[in-house]
């Protein structure tokens, strides 16, 4: 059930002020010094792993989900009101001693198709039962 | 640089939110539990993004950050508390980044953060 190479339809979003400021608050930053970096766990990583989790193809089963690793890299921080389009790709997907690994990287960019973040997260699954 | 954060169910529930990460292993007690965890646990992204936020004030401004990345490698669960670190290295414009609970386990592994040393 290996789905690695799969790529993603895009998937575009607005970075929207009110929820910038409710993430802000929840993580401890401070809202006047912009978009939070680790907003791209919305813009970037949030907008299109529901894509995966949501693949019957891919079969994930979210409750046994575990977020191994990540890591997000920035051209440039968007500000409130850009619109933001994200695409997927599983770069990798292997099974091994009852453990799945998963490795979504998705790429940010802005309206111009400039780029603003890539993320590559690695998800385990361990196995049921 | 360094912060000291108790996580709170209250903080793990807005990051749900603010987040849209609804996984139910973050907010309900019951569902973590029938999956073999001792609880409900914090969300690796929101570690990882307080983690952030301490190594943009060691960087000067979050907005200079270019880079940031880590290992989740421990549960956090309500009521502990972490201490995350950022701390310069040899290297302008790298910091490594650490975090470490309460019982002295370290819960974030291989954290680096990269920012621009331009002004």
């Amino acid at each position: 059930m290996s789905v690695e190479g799969k790529r993603y339809d895009p998937v575009t979003v607005e970075i929207d002020a009110e929820h910038v400021a409710a993430f802000a608050w929840a993580i401890g930053a401070d809202p006047a010094e912009g978009v939070p970096p680790t907003y791209a766990a919305v813009y970037c990583l949030g907008a299109t792993a529901p894509q995966l989790f949501g693949d019957e193809d891919a079969a994930i089963d979210f409750a046994r989900l575990l977020h191994a690793e990540q890591e997000f890299a920035w051209e440039r921080h968007p500000n409130v009101g850009d619109r933001v389009t994200s695409q997927a790709t599983i770069t990798s997907d292997q099974s091994r001693r009852g453990l799945r690994f998963v490795t979504l990287e998705t790429d940010s960019k802005d309206p111009d198709g400039a780029q603003l973040c890539h993320s590559r997260a690695l998800f385990v699954i361990r196995s049921g039962g | 640089m360094e912060q000291e954060v108790t996580f709170r169910t209250e903080q793990i529930a807005a990051y749900a939110r603010a987040s849209g990460d609804m996984n139910p292993i973050h907010t309900d007690e019951k569902f973590a539990k029938s999956v073999g965890l001792p609880g409900v646990i914090a969300h690796g992204m929101l570690q990882m993004s307080i983690a952030t936020v301490v190594a943009g004030k060691a960087a000067g401004g979050a907005q200079k950050l270019r880079r940031v990345s880590c290992r989740f490698a421990g549960m956090v669960q309500p009521g502990d508390t972490v201490t995350f670190s950022a701390e310069e290295t040899e290297e302008p414009g790298k910091l490594v980044l650490k975090a470490t609970n309460q019982h002295g386990d370290t819960i974030l592994t291989k954290g680096v953060a990269e920012y621009s040393t331009e002004d």
